[in-house]
């Protein structure tokens, strides 16, 4: 096992790990910007290095700078915790070539999953799931493009093989306009990434996001944690996510689980990571691989009562997996809530400072949040304040108590979305379990034109 | 010497700074000392002590010259090469772009520049510490 482990990570996910290691018995050193010089819960790790000046770019993101951290300080291992350098595969590589771990996916394995085509070549040999489509890119014809719009049944998309946003992806409904769509699309593709390479797709119109907590060791031993629904998400950031997905059957979840674990064997997955899907009228659809420890990681935790971060540190030292699968439980159903410091109307990031704070609890009611009344959201990072988490022996329960736990927090002096949160928990169609990916965007549709209207 | 040319030669020794005073007139001779009163020093002393570290300056702000920090994180050298003598002492005179030290970090020697004419009033860092984005390393007046 590691003896310390440097956090390349700020905000409530460095106090998570922070928390996991200490548990474990490993020294931390947190590296943090100069804007984060004063967060209290620094005062917690063994260490704490300032890596650079507040933009991400100078400090977050700065692979030689974090490395050099790691050095200075004795770290033989690096978490990058989510986002920032969690995926980059160049970091993965730095890291290892200066001789230290890096707890996460393997440089090689970080590298095909940033690559499309390869990876959806690798899930179909694997037997996931992938969307209907040819696998290669579309040939200069017309005709033949026709015809395979016609065979995958309209609507279809066009997407180059890097897309933002809505820049290098169209949705075509009709014959006349497939033509069309895919000259603007190669146009976008040429300018996007330097190929007008663009691949077709079946569009899935109402899809649920469901993802696949997977759990690798480095001896071909892999488990799959559960599922959990992302689908109520707003310009896909997610707002409110659960675990399990209401209303799919266990025995599919565990049969795509299955496949899910082959794949992880095949590409040689380690450490924690989830399999993200589109999944309309019951069927699973692949649409990518997040690695790492992700953001909504204590569903997981709340309904297998398992420590992903302890398990993932403990994978990365080159441990065995501890349990089997047949020997999880899953129980109970959980529910999360981000709260952000945001605008309620516009939903444009509001950084300040917090000048009362409190957090719910009792029974079933977790808060990840490494912020106390005083310190502030800044505008440098994400506008997180904190997630709420509630478990319940079911997902009414857990709604129930997720209520419960909006109405006892307090955060003052800046705005949040806590009372968005406590009306989505309130509508029909969210407590009956009735989401999909284009769900959330409608509601708050209709709430902005009933509040222009009064 | 009557009471009241007393009492004003004691205001007297009250108010200035003396500590003694002897004064001679004829046969009469009257020594004043100050005890008690050392008071009134002591007092001024004991403000001035209050006033003195920012004189001295904080962590941020040391003296009236410039201070140079760490532009990265890594290992700070006083010296260009390990057996080189130090580049820089207290007391030299340095020019805008003289060089300082090094920094050394994932093997690349970074080399740290004065940002200002000067004398090098301190130096904060010993060679072979490691330093963070930020740290304090010299002080130019």
């Amino acid at each position: 096992m590691f003896g310390k482990i440097l956090i390349a990570n700020r905000g409530e996910v460095a106090l998570r790990i922070l928390r996991a290691c200490r548990d474990l018995g490993i020294k931390t050193v947190v590296a943090h910007s100069e804007a984060d010089r004063g967060a209290r819960f620094l005062a917690l790790a063994d260490q704490a290095v300032c890596i650079g000046p507040a933009p991400a770019s100078l400090s977050y993101l700065n692979a030689a700078a974090i490395l050099s951290a790691a050095i200075v300080s004795d770290a033989e291992a690096i978490h990058p915790g989510y986002g920032f350098l969690a995926g980059s595969a160049d970091f993965a590589a730095r890291v290892d070539a200066a001789g230290l771990s890096f707890i996460g996916a393997r440089a090689e394995t970080l590298r095909l999953l940033n690559d499309k085509t390869r990876l959806r070549g690798a899930m179909k040999t694997a037997g996931i799931p992938c969307i209907p489509g040819p696998d290669t890119p579309l040939a200069d014809d017309a005709k033949e493009a026709q015809r395979l719009a016609k065979k995958l049944g309209y609507p279809v998309v066009i997407k180059a093989s890097v897309y933002r946003g809505e820049r290098g992806m169209r949705i075509v409904h009709t014959d006349a306009a497939l033509l069309n769509a895919i000259t603007q699309t190669r146009a976008e593709a040429l300018e996007l990434c330097g190929s007008a390479d663009v691949y077709l797709e079946k569009h899935l119109e109402y899809p649920r996001h469901i993802e696949i907590q997977m759990l690798a060791d480095q001896h071909g031993n892999v488990l799959f944690l559960g599922e959990r629904d992302c689908s109520l998400q707003r310009k896909g950031h997610r707002l409110i996510e659960e675990a399990p997905a209401f209303g799919i059957p266990n025995r599919l979840v565990a049969r795509i689980g299955e496949r899910c674990a082959d794949a992880c064997r095949q590409i040689g997955f380690h450490g924690v990571g989830g399999f993200r899907f589109l999944v309309e009228k019951g069927d699973f659809h692949f649409a990518g691989i997040t690695a790492g420890l992700q953001f909504e990681h204590p569903l997981c935790e709340m309904v297998t009562g398992i420590d992903l971060v302890q398990e993932q540190i403990r994978a990365a030292a080159g441990e065995k997996l501890r349990f089997r699968q047949r020997e999880l439980v899953f129980r109970g159903h959980a529910i999360e809530c981000r709260i952000n410091a945001e605008d309620p109307q516009s939903f444009l990031p509001a950084p300040g400072k917090i000048s009362a704070l409190h957090f719910p609890g009792g029974p079933g009611i977790r808060c990840d949040s490494a912020l106390q009344a005083g310190e502030a959201v800044t505008a440098h990072y994400d506008p997180l304040v904190a997630k709420i988490i509630a478990f319940g022996e079911n997902r009414e329960h857990a709604i129930r108590r997720l209520r419960n736990a909006l109405d006892e927090a307090r955060i003052e002096g800046l705005r949040t979305n806590l009372a968005l949160h406590r009306n989505l928990l309130n509508d029909a169609n969210i407590q009956k379990g009735v989401t999909n990916l284009h769900y959330l965007e409608k509601v708050l549709a209709i709430k902005r034109d009933a509040q222009r209207k009064s | 010497m009557d009471l009241r040319k007393l009492k004003k030669l004691i205001d007297l020794v009250e108010e200035s700074g003396i500590a003694e005073l002897e004064v001679t007139e004829g046969e009469e001779k009257v020594r004043i000392v100050k005890h008690a009163s050392a008071m009134v020093p002591r007092q001024k002393r004991s403000e001035s002590a209050v006033q003195l570290p920012p004189a001295t300056g904080a962590d941020d702000d040391l003296g009236d010259g410039e201070t140079v920090k760490a532009p990265m994180v890594g290992t700070f050298y006083r010296t260009a090469s390990p057996e080189a003598a130090p580049l820089v002492e207290i007391g030299s005179i340095v020019k805008e772009g003289d060089l300082l030290g090094v920094i050394e970090s994932m093997k690349q020697i970074h080399e740290i520049e004065s940002d200002c004419d000067g004398v090098v009033r301190a130096i904060l860092v010993e060679s072979g510490q490691a330093v963070e984005y930020g740290t304090p390393l010299f002080v130019i007046e």
